[in-house]
């Protein structure tokens, strides 16, 4: 285990790592484009140039080995004086219009000028102009004025979504990122990592191009629901004290975009375009009013309805949610376990020109709970599962099942978040909550634990379904 | 230690025996009132207007400053499209957060792709410190020295729009395309 100092300080190295992932692994912050901790080193943008002790010149970090004793200055004069120089000529050509950049508030160009550079440039030269918006695919435009040429994005379509999709071409200050064949990057369904890898604007997504400024919105840890993998996101969306008056009130309970939340134990810090488009899923028709008999009726009352069905059921059935938290899923158990014969539902099927599985992180189970809800109860309900003899009473939590399977004559219970001509079946229908309107866990197809927050408040009509399953099952006690 | 004096901010009143008598400086008091009063009246009732009071909202002062921080405009180009380019500063610098600004993409306008399809400024919680105008890049928003004739008994007309305020005493800036 070498031993190398940074700044005068030891530190204890691994004798694999380079001095920018001691410095990284310790909490410093070296600057630097285009050395990112998943991908191979670069070494093209030369910020990361630290000094070595008695040397007169300056060496770039992230490609330097540790060696005993090394070392190194990372704030000596001639370190700062070249990191000045460097970003100069960074932004030689860089069109610096921040003010219409959807990077601005997270860019490291801006960061690293304001603390390391702050001067004006020096160029009288005309500024060399590229093209705006350059459609490398629907998802991403690129702006090749803003580009740092850092190849952070061609190395992830080699190294990471394996499909080579993107590399540089011409040389000089004509270089440009550009798609290796027509339609090539279309195809990359992790394609929009690159957008949070971009280090300056170049990268921008479609579906969030000029929605909103970043430091108006805010992040909240989630899990995505979108298949079994269960990758940690940030949900991002509007901050309260930014909420919108005349404005579409829309945005203030909206998802603005959702990033990844780097968690090594389940996604690192990738996640794929799917998971990026669940705002629409979120997003649909919710229902808010609870049907008891055909009647639109008030939540307690639906609940009263719920629950005397329930007392007087012999041999109720229930097909619970594989998108029920871990929380809810124990609830059920407790209050109800007993009561019902369980069967875990599959919510969601792959959908139509989805990629159903592959061996980087997506999987063939798009729901995020099944292996929390098979902890509970063992039995999984399949497409040939049938409802045993003498069920007289069913209930559905979540989507995913029609009520058209089943007599007219049995009894239904239905707990649903999304509006659904469906539930107009049923004798009881009871809206619930979404993820983004409550905390949990969900665990992942290899057993990881991971939580979500809440972002927004929850409709009065709706009921949270934890706190439903206490108070049926209050009620059930009382009975008996 | 010296004992602690307790400071004296104020000055004692140095009155003689004029003032204590109260009834007699009371009645001056009265009398320089009166006469102002009087006097006003008297010249409003033969129609000559008596004080320097402007009977807003009918009238309005001519003599603003020309450095007043009246009513906003957002500065036109030269083809009468908003020089704004929606970059948000001004509703973010904004102290009482009056400023809602709905950006979107132009790929028509190479040069502007960026531009506020709605912009709208709360007039009933404009705090008038005018650091919208020094926070703006473009120059496209500013204040003019008039203040905004808005008497209304219903808060949602105090929400002013792009259109209003781009043709309100509409400006142009040769300087930007
Ligand atoms: S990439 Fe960064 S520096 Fe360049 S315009 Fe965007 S925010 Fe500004
Ligand atoms: S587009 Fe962004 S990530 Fe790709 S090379 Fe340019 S600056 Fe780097
Ligand atoms: S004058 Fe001040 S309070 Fe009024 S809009 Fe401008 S920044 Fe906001
Ligand atoms: S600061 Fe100026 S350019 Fe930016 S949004 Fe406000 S008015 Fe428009
Ligand atoms: S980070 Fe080391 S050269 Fe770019």
């Amino acid at each position: 285990m070498p031993r190398i100092y940074i700044d005068g300080l030891p530190y204890e190295a691994d004798s694999r790592q380079t001095v920018m992932e001691v410095a990284a692994a310790n909490g410093i912050v070296l600057p630097g484009f285009c050395w990112h901790p998943k991908l191979s080193v670069a070494g093209n943008c030369r910020l990361c140039a630290v000094q070595v002790e008695g040397r007169s010149w300056v060496e770039i970090s992230c490609n330097m080995p540790v060696a005993q004793d090394l070392k190194v200055l990372t704030d000596s004069d001639i370190v700062r004086e070249y990191r000045k120089s460097i970003l100069a000529l960074t932004t030689l050509n860089h069109p610096v219009d921040c003010g219409i950049c959807d990077k601005a508030g997270e860019c490291l160009l801006q960061d690293y000028h304001y603390e390391h550079n702050g001067a004006p440039s020096t160029s009288h030269e005309v500024k060399v102009h590229a093209t705006k918006f350059h459609a490398l695919s629907s998802r991403i435009t690129l702006d090749n004025e803003r580009c740092v040429l850092c190849s952070r994005c061609v190395r992830f379509t080699h190294e990471i979504s394996k499909t080579k999709s993107l590399g540089i071409v011409q040389r000089g200050d004509t270089s440009l990122v550009r798609a290796s064949g027509d339609g090539a990057f279309e195809t990359d369904a992790y394609s929009d990592n690159v957008v949070d890898l971009c280090p300056v604007g170049a990268l921008l997504s479609r579906s969030f191009l000029y929605k909103s400024r970043v430091w108006y919105l805010k992040a909240t840890p989630s899990v995505c629901p979108g298949c079994a993998r269960g990758c940690a996101v940030n949900l991002w969306h509007r901050k309260p004290e930014w909420k919108l008056q005349a404005l579409d009130a829309r945005h203030n309970r909206a998802i603005e975009r959702i990033t990844p939340r780097d968690n090594p134990a389940v996604n690192g810090p990738w996640i794929c375009n799917r998971g990026r488009d669940l705002a629409p899923l979120f997003e649909r028709e919710r229902a808010t009013q609870a049907i008891c008999a055909g009647f639109s009726v008030a939540t307690p009352a639906a609940i009263e309805g719920a629950r005397s069905l329930i007392e007087r059921a012999r041999r109720p059935v229930a097909l619970v949610s594989s998108w029920a938290s871990n929380e809810e899923l124990a609830a059920f158990a407790a209050a109800l376990g007993r009561h019902f014969t369980v069967f875990v539902k599959r919510d969601r099927e792959p959908e139509p020109g989805e990629v159903v599985a592959d061996d980087i992180l997506i999987c063939a189970d798009k729901n995020p709970n099944s292996t929390g809800a098979l902890a509970n109860f063992a039995s999984a309900w399949g497409p040939g599962s049938t409802l045993p003899e003498g069920t007289d009473l069913l209930l559905v939590w979540g989507e995913g099942f029609d009520l058209a399977q089943v007599p007219q004559s049995l009894r239904t219970i239905v707990l649903d978040a999304w509006k659904n001509p469906g539930h107009a079946r049923a004798d009881v229908f009871i809206p619930v909550s979404i993820q983004t309107e409550r905390r949990g866990t969900y665990t992942n197809f290899e057993g990881t634990v991971s939580g979500f927050e809440a972002c927004f408040e929850k409709d009065d009509s709706v009921a949270h379904a934890e706190d439903l399953f206490a108070a049926l099952a209050a009620a059930n006690v009382a009975a008996a | 230690m010296k004992p602690y004096k307790r400071p004296q901010y104020w000055n004692s009143p140095t009155m003689g025996w004029w003032e204590r008598a109260y009834v007699f400086e009371i009645a001056r008091g009265l009398w320089v009132t009166g006469s102002i009063f009087t006097r006003n009246m008297w010249r409003w009732i033969t129609g000559r207007k008596g004080a320097l009071t402007t009977y807003y909202p009918e009238e309005t002062r001519a003599d603003y400053a020309p450095l007043n921080r009246g009513k906003h405009i957002l500065v036109q180009r030269e083809n009468g499209k908003p020089q704004c380019i929606a970059c948000n500063l001004c509703a973010t610098v904004c102290p009482a957060k009056v400023i809602e600004i709905e950006a979107a993409f132009d790929p028509t306008d190479p040069l502007h792709p960026k531009y506020p399809a709605r912009f709208e400024i709360d007039y009933s919680r404009c705090v008038f410190c005018g650091l919208c105008v020094e926070a703006c890049p473009e120059d496209a928003i500013r204040m003019l020295k008039e203040v905004p004739d808005l008497p209304t008994f219903d808060r949602d007309t105090l929400w002013l729009g792009k259109e209003e305020l781009l043709t309100w005493n509409p400006r142009k800036d040769g300087a930007k395309r």
